[in-house]
């Protein structure tokens, strides 16, 4: 198996020589953008995700600044894509809290805020 | 528990080892039947007698398969739900996961290849239903790929990583499976002095078959490794590496008995000490065996781990 021995230093040349690498859902980008400041509350919430989701495991929660349900608890997802509806909730800091189940059957979860107002 | 610094879930981690070492048998010992026993013109003298014990050892392995699966499926909906394994066991719960994941759909289409595979054998005295019995196996055990880490690689990366681990898993499985027919069958062949022939044409075909196994091994998991470690760094910070580092360190011992095998026993096979020769093939190929099961008990908690890589971006 000479042959073969050769083919494991390919293999560990490969290894070494490294790679881009994606796996699992994680959050690559949102609007309202994470962090950022908006000066209207928006109606929706969206996020992007960097693996195909699981409807029927993956939500999203949205509160306001007085800690209080503002979204309409309807998630829609769509590939790697996930959002939901905003009702009216009034300036200041909005958290917004995820949960997703990846297509390959790691659940994921994260949270981050923006903020409404002038 | 913890293994090499990897959270463990016990029971997840022993149904999914199981599961993917007796699938792997069920396909692999098929594998063999077509390339090694019986290939058209001439079939291994004498084998017809190993035909049956063969044969039940892949209806044996497809039984573990099928509940080791049926318990995968259950831990993996208590898992993705995020429910107790009582309240996820409820119909509707289960349903959803069937329907509506991917990984439930993927465990459908290997319940119709499971139900195709145990009617052709049943009736395998047809030979156009051995080869439907193999392509059934094939699909059984190849499918698994869209059930982990590959099947959401986005893009065009995760055709690649798919189609490797696909290959991966039929190529894991001719060797596993293999092994262990051809243990059984120096075993039945036995001291026979006149069973020399059997022996040598069953190995000198098992170790092409070894050999294009451990090539495809090797090829496609460093594709899958690229994809899932990225980096020599993360192959030691990460439990996902860590656990790979294990894996590939029992495939190198796997390799190591192979090249005994092939360069020094099996010419012995052809030339004098021929009984010396064939039981200690028989020894070496078992614990080769052995090493493949506890490649699978690794593979079973790396499916569970998040790969290294996704620690690259964060």
């Amino acid at each position: 198996m000479g042959r073969s021995s050769l083919m494991t230093i390919a293999g560990l040349a490969l290894l070494l020589a490294g790679g881009q690498a994606r796996a699992h859902a994680m959050l690559d980008h949102a609007d309202p953008k994470v962090g950022n400041k908006v000066s209207k509350a928006p109606h929706e919430v969206t996020l992007w995700f960097s693996q195909k989701l699981e409807p029927a495991f993956s939500k999203v929660t949205v509160t306001n600044a007085a800690g209080e349900r503002v979204d309409t608890g309807k998630t829609r997802v769509s590939g790697s894509q996930m959002s939901v509806s905003l009702r009216a909730g009034g300036s200041g800091t909005y958290h917004v809290e995820w949960h997703v189940l990846s297509v390959d059957t790691h659940t994921t979860d994260g949270n981050f805020t923006f903020q409404v107002g002038q | 528990m913890d293994w090499f610094g990897a959270e463990i879930a016990a029971p997840m981690v022993a149904a999914r080892a199981v599961h993917l070492a007796a699938s792997a048998i069920t396909a692999g010992v098929l594998i063999f039947d077509a390339t090694v026993l019986a290939p058209a013109p001439s079939p291994v003298p004498q084998a017809p007698s190993i035909g049956s014990q063969l044969r039940r050892v892949v209806w044996f392995a497809l039984a573990v398969s099928v509940a080791s699966g049926l318990a995968w499926f259950v831990l993996q909906a208590a898992a993705m739900s995020g429910l107790a394994l009582s309240e996820a066991i409820a119909p509707d719960m289960l349903q959803t996961v069937l329907v509506e994941t991917q990984f439930g759909q993927v465990m459908l289409v290997r319940l119709l290849c499971v139900i195709v595979l145990a009617f052709c054998l049943g009736l395998d005295r047809i030979a156009a239903l051995q080869r439907l019995a193999l392509a059934a196996a094939l699909g059984f055990v190849g499918a698994i790929a869209w059930t982990g880490h590959a099947g959401a690689t986005a893009g065009g990366e995760g055709v690649v990583h798919v189609a490797a681990d696909v290959l991966h898993l039929w190529a894991a499985a001719a060797w596993t499976g293999g092994l262990l027919a051809l243990v059984l069958l120096l075993v039945a062949l036995g001291r026979d002095p006149e069973a020399s022939s059997a022996r040598i044409v069953a190995v000198r075909r098992f170790s092409a078959l070894g050999l294009a196994s451990v090539g495809t091994l090797l090829v496609t998991g460093a594709i899958h490794s690229w994809i899932l470690v990225g980096s020599l760094r993360l192959m030691f910070v990460t439990a996902y590496g860590r656990l790979l580092m294990v894996k590939l360190a029992l495939f190198a011992l796997m390799l190591a008995l192979a090249t005994i095998n092939r360069l020094w026993l099996a010419p012995r096979l052809e030339t004098g000490a021929t009984a010396r020769a064939a039981a200690m093939l028989t020894g070496t190929a078992a614990i080769e065996l052995l090493l493949a099961i506890a490649v699978f008990a690794i593979v079973g908690a790396l499916g569970t781990q998040h790969p290294a890589a996704h620690f690259l971006n964060t």
